[in-house]
C-alpha cells in the first residue's frame, strides 16, 4: 500500500471525498428504499434522504450530466470524477414532470448547494408516491469504499457519503 | 462485429432502472458495446452516460458489439432489450 502511494498518491494521505445532502431530511441506507432498483444497489451504492423540503441542491461541485425533462432527477459528475444521481422519489417518472421544477441544464458547471430541482412533496405524496430521495454513485466500482454518515437527521449540504479511491 | 437496432416501447424510456439493468447485462461481457440514438452514443457499460442519451419511447437506438464474446452478448442484449425496453 505504502508503494502505491507513493506512486499514485505522492505519499498523501488517503484522500476521502465528501458527498453532501441534496435536501433536508432523514438519512438512511439504500437497504430501506422500498425498490429493488436502488436497494439492489442496481444503480450503485449510496444513501437516502427521506426529504422534508421541496428544495433539491446539488451534492457535489461538478457539471450536470443529464437532467431528465421530466424533473424527477439528475446526474452529475463531481469535479473529483464522482458520478451522482438524484432521483426525487420512487416511480416518480410516471408523473411525467408533474409537480416538478427543473432549475438547471445539461452541460452547467454547479457547485455544492446550487438549486437543482423543486418538487412539490405534498402533491407527489397525495398522487401515491414514496417521496424518498436516493444519492447514488453510479461509478461505484472506481472507488474502494463508500459509507454513509451515521447521522440521522441531515439539513442539505451536510455530509451523507464518504468515499475513498 | 454485431448490431441490431430496436425501437423503445417502454413509456418511460431508458430511465435510471432499464439502464441500470443493461449495464449490469453488457458489464457481463468482454466485447466493446455502444448504443446510440439521435446522433448520439454512449458505452452501455457505463450508467451516467447512456441515462445522458435521453432515449424515449419511440426512439431507435443501434446497438453496436465488438469483441471476442460479441455473438453471446448480442444473443444476451437483443433478449434483454425485447424484454426490458
Amino acid at each position: 500500500m505504502g508503494l502505491f502511494q507513493n506512486i499514485f498518491g505522492g505519499g498523501k494521505k488517503e484522500e476521502v471525498i465528501e458527498i453532501f445532502a441534496p435536501a433536508a431530511g432523514k438519512l438512511v441506507p439504500l437497504s430501506e428504499v422500498s425498490d429493488p432498483t436502488f436497494s439492489e444497489g442496481i444503480l450503485g451504492q449510496g444513501a437516502a434522504v427521506i426529504p422534508t423540503g421541496n428544495q433539491f441542491f446539488s451534492p457535489v461541485d461538478g457539471t450536470v450530466n443529464t437532467v431528465f425533462p421530466t424533473g424527477h432527477a439528475a446526474a452529475l459528475t463531481s469535479s473529483d470524477g464522482v458520478e451522482v444521481l438524484l432521483h426525487i422519489g420512487l416511480d416518480t417518472v410516471k408523473l411525467n414532470g408533474k409537480h416538478f421544477t427543473i432549475h438547471v441544464e445539461e452541460g452547467q458547471q454547479i457547485k455544492k448547494g446550487d438549486l437543482l430541482l423543486e418538487a412539490d412533496l405534498e402533491q407527489i405524496k397525495a398522487a401515491g408516491y414514496d417521496t424518498i430521495t436516493p444519492v447514488i454513485v453510479c461509478n461505484t466500482e472506481e472507488f474502494a469504499e463508500i459509507a454513509m454518515a451515521e447521522v440521522q437527521a441531515v439539513e442539505a449540504g451536510d455530509v451523507v457519503l464518504n468515499l475513498k479511491k | 462485429m454485431r448490431d441490431f437496432t430496436y425501437v423503445i416501447k417502454d413509456p418511460v424510456g431508458l430511465h435510471a432502472r432499464p439502464a441500470g439493468l443493461l449495464v449490469k447485462k453488457a458489464g457481463g461481457f468482454a466485447s466493446r458495446i455502444t448504443i446510440e440514438s439521435e446522433g448520439k452514443s454512449a458505452e452501455a457499460k457505463k450508467l451516467i452516460m447512456l441515462m445522458g442519451l435521453g432515449i424515449k419511447q419511440g426512439a431507435e437506438v443501434v446497438c453496436r458489439i465488438e469483441g471476442e464474446d460479441e455473438d453471446a452478448a448480442y444473443e444476451a442484449l437483443a433478449k434483454f432489450f425485447e424484454e426490458n425496453l
